[in-house]
Order: structure tokens, then C-alpha cells, then sequence
């Protein structure tokens, strides 16, 4: 995990757990508040997928794991791809992308522990998927037994079921990096 | 006294890299460059939070020049001052400098 978040060319100082713990709870209540935009303005007719993007776009600044960007490295381990022309899409041009040096090993590369400890998030977080994954099934087969039950929520089954996929494709893409960003005790500034 | 008093953490091992990088002048980055590691990583093996790979403690016994019994333990390690100094005393109280220690 990096101890700095590099913004837009700004780099902000992560080396502590509350600030982490704050990033995370700023970017959860953030995808909330655009979920229930989506759902106010269109019942996520057509416009879930701008979930997706948000998502990925909260791991590609904030969270990192699949992309360079981010606080936590890459959880492929490899080496980022190097670019020998100038990156053409704009979001690239913006330096969202963080640069890395081909020698520069440390900055993507996780020791064993920090393999370890992706592993282990990734196995934390794979319980609350399957929990998000259960929920649903679980309403299913309520509204089949009781079908006047779920009446009063307000959203049709279909819609519900919808948001519920949401918020799992949401959790896929980004908790295995908050609980990394969670947990991870302070990190030792002094590197002698 | 023993040398590490710290709880071994959550790896249940005791380990003298502290100790050792102390003794030699020899900073976290520069151990965690040698063995390939994050420097991060080196506090949490130096607190005991994390138990390395066999590999792993192989690279820092061999990057200290020590067995690995030497630097990674079970049981809490004494002090070298006594464990070399320590023999060498009960050693000298029975059997005094100009004793045969066989002749008994």
C-alpha cells in the first residue's frame, strides 16, 4: 500500500489510518448519494451502469487494486504498461495515471505480506459479497411465499433486485481495497 | 532479562532484526532493499505483527551472516551478553583459570 495519494499531480499524505478510514467512508457515502440520485431520476432505468463507472473510477483515483492509480497497489502484481506514445484519451492526458518508472519496483510490486494481507481482504470481502448475493434470493422466495409482504417498500421486484445487483458489483469492485485501507495500521514515516 | 520482552505479536515468533540492524547501523530501507520487501514490511517482522516465509527469513539470516535459529525464534531470546558471557562465567566457577577441567 502506498502511503501517498497522488491527486491530479497533488500528492496528500495517507500514511494514517483515520485518513484512510475517512477516504473510505467519503467514498461509500458518495457512491450512495449517486445511487439514490439514479433511482430518484430514472428507477436506474438505463443509467446503472454510470454505477459501474463510478465505481471504477472511485479505484482507479481513490482505492487503486485494479489500476495503477491509487493506495493500494496493484492486485496483479505486475508491472504497469508503459506507454511509449503520449496516452490518447483525455482522462489519461490529466495524469490520472500515476507515473511509474519501468526500475521503479517497489511502487507496484506487494511483498509477501502484502500479498498476504490482499488475499486475506479479498476473502473478507468475498463473505459480504455472498451475503449481498443472498439477500436477494432471500426476498425472492419471501414475495413468492407472501407476495402482498413487500408491497409497502415502494419499488417494484424488479427494481429491487436491481439495486441489490448494484450494490454487489459496487462491493466486487472496491471493498477487498477498503478493508486493505481499513485495516492497515499507521504507516512509519521514518524509513531509517 | 531477556533481550526482546515485546510479546511476539500475532506471528508467534521472537526475532532479533531489530536488535541486530541497531547493532550493525543498518536502517530499515536499506534491510528491506536487500532482502526485496517493503520497508513497512520490516517493522511488522521487527514487532512480531507478521511471520515470514521460510525464503523470507532465509534472506535476513543470510543478509545478517547469522543462522536462522540466530535471528528467528520460538521462545523469548536471552541477552547475547549472557548468553556469551554467561558461559563463560559459570564455565570459569567450576572449573578456575589452571584447573584441568578433566582431571574430576
Amino acid at each position: 500500500m502506498r502511503a501517498e495519494l497522488n491527486f491530479f499531480g497533488k500528492t496528500l499524505d495517507m500514511a494514517q489510518q483515520r485518513r484512510r478510514r475517512a477516504l473510505v467512508v467519503v467514498i461509500y457515502a458518495a457512491l450512495a448519494a449517486l445511487m439514490a440520485v439514479l433511482y430518484l431520476l430514472t428507477h436506474w432505468r438505463g443509467s446503472g451502469a454510470y454505477m459501474f463507472w463510478a465505481a471504477m473510477l472511485a479505484c482507479r483515483l481513490f482505492l487503486g487494486g485494479y489500476y495503477n492509480g491509487g493506495l493500494v497497489k496493484p492486485f496483479n502484481n505486475r508491472p504497469p504498461r508503459q506507454y511509449a506514445a503520449a496516452p490518447p484519451l483525455l482522462l489519461l492526458k490529466l495524469r490520472i495515471y500515476q507515473p511509474v518508472l519501468p526500475d521503479d519496483d517497489t511502487a507496484y510490486r506487494n511483498d509477501e505480506r502484502e500479498l498476504n494481507q490482499r488475499d486475506r481482504a479479498h476473502y473478507l470481502a468475498y463473505q459480504a459479497v455472498g451475503v449481498s448475493v443472498i439477500i436477494p434470493m432471500f426476498l425472492a422466495s419471501l414475495r413468492i411465499m407472501h407476495p402482498g409482504l413487500l408491497a409497502s417498500v415502494g419499488m417494484t421486484p424488479d427494481q429491487m433486485y436491481y439495486g441489490l445487483l448494484l450494490i454487489t458489483l459496487t462491493l466486487f469492485l472496491t471493498l477487498p481495497q477498503s478493508i486493505l485501507l481499513w485495516t492497515e495500521p499507521d504507516m512509519e514515516e521514518e524509513k531509517a | 532479562m531477556q533481550e526482546n520482552t515485546l510479546p511476539p505479536g500475532e506471528s508467534g515468533l521472537y526475532n532479533r532484526i531489530a536488535v541486530l540492524r541497531a547493532e550493525r547501523g543498518i536502517s530499515r530501507q536499506a534491510l528491506a532493499d536487500a532482502v526485496g520487501v517493503n520497508y513497512q514490511t520490516i517493522g511488522f517482522l521487527e514487532r512480531g505483527d507478521y511471520g515470514p516465509s521460510l525464503k523470507l527469513a532465509f534472506q535476513i539470516a543470510a543478509y545478517f551472516a547469522l543462522p536462522v535459529e540466530a535471528v528467528f525464534s520460538m521462545e523469548p531470546f536471552q541477552p547475547l551478553s549472557r548468553q556469551v558471557y554467561g558461559l563463560k562465567s559459570s564455565s570459569l566457577a567450576t572449573n578456575p583459570i589452571g584447573s584441568n577441567p578433566h582431571e574430576s
